[in-house]
């Protein structure tokens, strides 16, 4: 049975007076995998934020009901802690629920495992990439947030994305990706939110 | 049973590899009490009041720097506590430690060798003194956080400015303890400053834990 963890009529968001996303009809349920286009400005990241709980603008009068479930976010910026090596971010941001061989093996999968008592301040945007999405694949939430997924992912980092979207199609979680037209990563019937209308 | 220990952890490995933190403010603060003295009137020992009014404004200087050195920013906490689906009130919680165990031994460390550069002894019973540098690092702590999450500066001269008022209020109240007075104003004087502690903490506590989504 799907869940509708989502769902406003009116969603209107924005940083002080300025509105980036007007009166936008949103439904979202975790059976589906959904796509956000929009040009530069059309407010892709902010609804990204705003559906994973990062989002610390404006609301306006928005009506809407979020369900309890678990969202990822792997935004334009990064979350891992600078000053922790990547093995301390990975128990860290799994609360330590998960084994060390667990995290290795992950790490592994993902080209990662020779930089994991390095410092994630001396990672490249492409290696902090793949390390949050090894992390997300280790957390694999109901639901993952993922903008603008091929930035600074090489070619190798690219089918690795494409394994992880695969992954959780297969155990049935959601996906949403945004970027500025269809990418069409690993399948084609992702419901799509236009933002640019 | 208090089961984040990863927070902890991750928070003093933060601070042990954190470039500006108190192992650099420590060090040079103990070059400053070395060096004042020789400045002051070019010897060692002086009044032992003018050292002890000295050392507490060593301590606001101390407790400012320790509140400026690492600035929390909203929007990336609020990211990593949501990607590690952490709970506010855990996360300030075990910071709250952290910063306890980080601030206590290096002001006791500061204290220690104020007292040996300045040769100025305890002006008061060390029980006393011990109780009031407890209540002053619990108060520096949680004003150091509320004012982090309340106004979100990314300045930290700004914060400078706003916490040294505070941080001088606060040790106007330890001030007489340790220049030592009589016993029972003194257990008046920490039955006041026990009060203010536990406002200042809960007050914080209540703040840093409400959800603020």
């Amino acid at each position: 049975m799907s869940i509708n963890y989502l769902s406003a009529k009116n969603l209107t968001l924005g940083y002080g007076n300025s509105i980036v996303i007007k009166n936008l009809a949103l439904s979202l349920y975790d059976n589906k995998d959904y796509e956000v286009i929009g040009r530069n400005g059309a407010g892709k990241s902010t609804l990204l934020n705003f559906i994973s709980n990062n989002f610390q603008g404006n609301k306006f009068d928005s009506k809407f009901e979020f369900k309890n479930l678990r969202i990822l976010e792997i935004s334009s910026e990064y979350t891992l802690i600078e000053n922790l090596t990547l093995i301390e971010n990975c128990l860290y941001l799994t609360k330590n629920s998960v084994s060390v061989d667990s995290v290795d093996k992950v790490l592994s999968d993902y080209g990662m495992n020779h930089f994991k008592e390095d410092l994630i301040q001396k990672f490249s945007s492409g290696m902090i990439k793949r390390s949050e999405l090894a992390i997300a694949h280790l957390i694999n939430p109901e639901i993952l947030c993922i903008d603008e997924p091929l930035n600074y992912l090489d070619k190798d980092g690219s089918q690795l994305l494409i394994q992880l979207l695969e992954k959780r199609s297969n155990d049935t979680r959601s996906t949403i990706l945004s970027s500025q037209e269809s990418l069409n990563l690993f399948k084609s019937d992702y419901e799509t939110i236009n933002l640019n209308v | 049973m208090f089961n984040n220990y990863y927070i902890v952890k991750k928070e003093i490995l933060g601070e042990y590899r954190n470039n500006t933190s108190l192992f650099i403010i420590t060090p040079t603060m103990a070059v400053l009490v070395l060096v004042f003295p020789i400045l002051s009137e070019n010897r060692y020992i002086i009044d032992d009041n003018f050292f002890t009014i000295t050392q507490l404004l060593f301590l606001i200087v101390f407790a400012t720097l320790f509140s400026i050195r690492n600035p929390l920013s909203q929007k990336k906490l609020m990211r990593e506590l949501n990607f590690g689906d952490i709970a506010r009130k855990d996360f300030f919680i075990s910071k709250t430690i952290s910063e306890f165990v980080i601030f206590l031994p290096q002001a006791i460390i500061l204290i220690s060798l104020f007292s040996i550069f300045t040769n100025t002894g305890i002006q008061n019973h060390l029980i006393y003194f011990g109780i009031s540098v407890i209540f002053f690092s619990v108060n520096s702590i949680m004003t150091n956080l509320f004012f982090q999450m309340f106004t979100s500066f990314e300045s930290r001269f700004v914060q400078f400015i706003l916490m040294v008022p505070i941080l001088m209020s606060l040790s106007f109240l330890v001030a007489p303890i340790w220049l030592g007075i009589n016993p029972n104003l003194t257990n008046i004087y920490l039955v006041m400053y026990l009060g203010i502690t536990l406002l200042v903490f809960s007050f914080t506590n209540w703040f840093l834990q409400r959800d603020f989504k």
